[in-house]
């Protein structure tokens, strides 16, 4: 850039400007000085000659020509004229001026001219640059304020949120515990009826046992009077058919063998009446001992053996040696024996009965009494151990039986804490199996 | 939303043409910086002249400092106001920082856009040794801020009394409506801060739309070395050099400013 340049356009200053104590210059559009006061001069260090013709950026620090391109100049082609700037000029040797400037552009023989009058400012720029370091401040402050403002506002804004969030719960926590106070006024409605009828049945049962135990009481004793009159009756008839109260004809032994044989019959039947009456009266007793499973069915065997022949059956027994159970010998005795004799009663001649043992499980030995016989239809299966029942009425006649055998059985199967059960196949065959615990 | 932008960024339409030529103005000032330059087209062409949000009579509440931290957000404005008039086949003539706002505008929707005339344009204001001479040190623009807080001290007490609707003295009012290139102070500085501490040296490679380059002779603000630069890096661009001096051949030499740019719209394209 040429430092100077011909002032084509310079014009001379009225010399009153020379003596303002004010600094005046005055620039055309491109920029080039077109005359200068000396009282400019002098705060620039310059001769008033070396003013003219410069560019009047060189008169500027960098910010100051900056300005001067993006502010003043517009400013003053726009509008006129501007006021009260402030600008940093630059001294020959290099220092900074700040002078306040107001410039005014004129028309000059149709070419334009931006008069500028300017003083230095020393004192005020002081004040200034306090003022705006103070004005940093505060706004530094403010936008920290505002800043922490909005946190607070962002903070309580959250804190409505939570506050409304946990207001939602709380609403349905209330919801909730209702539901559950009237769930639980039904639920304790509900139990004080359960409990009634708890009540209710309990009362029922102690009534029912009460008449059962009765029951039981009145047949023992009933039992017990119509043994007596029997035994009577069977004593009376042997003692007539041997002789003692004189000769017996033939047709008069005939007619005491009929008395004796019905009198035995009614004899038997009493007989299970009264232990079925037992058992459930609760009176009767049990002696445990270690028994050998084989030991008693070698000891019922034999006592069948009679009726087995007379029905020609053939008997087989497989139990192994060295099975023991605890129980009381002589029920478990009279178990089988009952199991023995339903199955020779239920079985066609030329059929087998078969006794096996075997330990189920660590706790539990099974002996079982498997016949060839008539069988039992599933639908009775479940009700043979009922008393008083027999399958088929029509076998009644010629397998006579109280019909309290197996349920009197079963009883005794679980007084021991075993069990009895069957299963069976019309036709083919039944399977009782006596349930017994281990030794 | 087509009439908020027009009101938002004071869109004044003129001239009796179809083509639209779009005035966009540099930092310091506002649309009035035009009116020696952009008269001379209004027969041939629709004229679109505008002040950016922040800017002369904008609407300051739409002022938005994030947006406007880079000149992205400026360019923004120019496609706001191009979609808002639906204008196509634009001629963008753009001052100083206003010529990087129209070269990013034009790279992103460039089928909006017929030519560019960029006046004293500079990609990059501080230099970047060793290969690139912008014209200025930080420390410079440090200085131009500082140059600025103090007259917006002055320019804030003497608006004060109009921003409170001082009823005691209405000669304010008829003054302020005079008083062009007045702006906020805080939004001044920074778009001062957006202008001269960008860099945007890359996006003149991918100009595809045909380029005016006006260099003035000696300017301070954008030197030669940065007219000849952007006349390098953009594709397709035309360089003059103005017999005009500083930073603002519209407002000091209008007559060759109307010329040049008339000669280079009347140049068949490519």
């Amino acid at each position: 850039m040429a430092e100077t340049r011909a002032p084509v356009h310079a014009f001379e200053l009225d010399a009153t400007l020379d003596a303002l104590p004010c600094g005046f210059f005055s620039f055309d559009d491109d920029g080039t000085v077109a005359a200068a006061n000396s009282t400019l001069a002098a705060m620039l260090g310059y001769d008033r000659a070396e003013l003219v013709g410069r560019q009047v950026e060189t008169l500027l620090t960098v910010a100051g020509k900056i300005f001067l391109q993006t502010h003043l100049y517009p400013m003053v082609r726009l509008h006129g004229k501007a006021e009260e700037l402030f600008l940093l000029m630059r001294r020959r040797d290099g220092g900074d001026v700040g002078v306040l400037l107001n410039a005014v552009r004129r028309e000059r023989d149709g070419r334009g001219f931006i008069d500028c009058a300017l003083m230095e400012v020393r004192e005020r720029r002081k004040y200034e640059d306090a003022l705006l370091r103070a004005r940093q401040a505060a706004d530094a402050a403010n936008a920290a304020l505002e800043e922490r403002t909005r946190a607070l506002e962002a903070a309580n804004e959250r804190l409505e949120e939570q506050a409304i969030e946990l207001e939602l719960q709380q609403h349905q926590l209330q919801e909730q515990t209702a539901e559950l106070e009237a769930q639980s006024e039904e639920l304790h409605a509900i139990n004080d009826e359960l409990l009634e009828r708890s009540e209710e049945l309990e009362r029922a049962k102690n009534v029912a046992e009460e008449a059962n135990r009765a029951k039981s009481q009145f047949l023992a004793v009933m039992s017990h009077e119509l043994r007596t009159p029997l035994n009577a009756i069977g004593g009376y008839a042997q003692l007539i058919d041997m002789g003692v109260h004189g000769p017996v004809t033939d047709g008069q032994r005939g007619a005491l063998e009929r008395i004796s044989r019905a009198q035995r019959h009614l004899l038997r039947l009493i007989n299970d009446v009264l232990n079925l009456a037992r058992i459930e009266a609760g009176r009767l007793e049990f002696t445990f001992e270690d028994v050998e499973v084989n030991d008693l069915v070698n000891s019922v065997m034999p006592m069948i053996e009679p009726q087995m022949a007379a029905a020609r059956l053939r008997s087989i027994a497989a139990v192994p040696a060295g099975l023991t159970v605890r129980a009381d010998r002589e029920k478990v005795q009279q178990i089988l024996i009952n199991l023995l004799t339903n199955a020779v009663k239920f079985t066609p001649a030329g059929g087998t009965i078969r006794v096996t043992a075997d330990s189920v499980d660590q706790h539990h030995v099974l002996v079982s009494v498997i016949d060839t016989g008539i069988g039992i239809p599933g639908d009775k299966l479940a009700s043979v151990f009922e008393p008083f029942i027999q399958v088929d009425a029509s076998h009644t006649r010629q397998t006579e039986g109280s019909g309290l055998g197996l349920a009197i059985s079963r009883d005794l199967a679980r007084g021991m804490g075993g069990d009895l059960r069957a299963q069976s196949e019309p036709g083919a065959g039944s399977t009782f199996s006596l349930l017994l615990p281990r030794a | 939303m087509p009439l908020d932008v027009l009101a938002r960024n004071n869109v004044k339409v003129a001239g009796s043409g179809k083509q639209p030529m779009l005035f966009a103005h540099g930092f310091g000032c506002d649309q009035n910086m035009w009116r020696f330059v952009a008269p001379a087209f209004a027969d041939d062409y629709k004229l679109v002249l505008f002040d950016y949000v922040g800017s002369g009579k904008s609407e300051l509440s739409a002022y938005d400092a994030t947006r406007y931290a880079s000149l992205e957000g400026y360019a923004r404005d120019v496609l706001d106001i191009i979609h808002a008039l639906d204008l196509r086949d634009v001629v963008f003539v753009g001052h100083s920082v206003s010529a990087m706002v129209g070269v990013i505008a034009a790279n992103r929707e460039p089928d909006r856009f017929a030519r560019l005339v960029l006046i004293g344009p500079s990609p990059r204001y501080i230099n970047d040794p060793p290969n690139y001479v912008g014209g200025f040190e930080r420390s410079d623009i440090e200085g131009l801020l500082e140059t600025m807080d103090k007259n917006y001290i002055g320019w804030a007490n003497y608006l004060a009394p109009a921003i409170m609707k001082n009823a005691d003295r209405p000669e304010l009012g008829a003054e302020l409506t005079e008083s062009f290139c007045s702006t906020d102070p805080v939004i001044a500085r920074r778009f001062a801060e957006a202008t001269f501490f960008s860099d945007n040296r890359t996006d003149l490679q991918h100009v595809r739309v045909p380029t005016l380059v006006l260099q003035c002779s000696e300017d301070i603000i954008a030197p030669n070395t940065v007219g000849e630069y952007v006349h390098r890096e953009t594709p397709g661009s035309t360089l003059r050099v103005m017999r005009a001096t500083g930073h603002c051949p519209h407002m000091s030499a209008p007559e060759e400013t109307v010329s040049l740019i008339r000669e280079f719209l009347e140049s068949p394209v490519g």
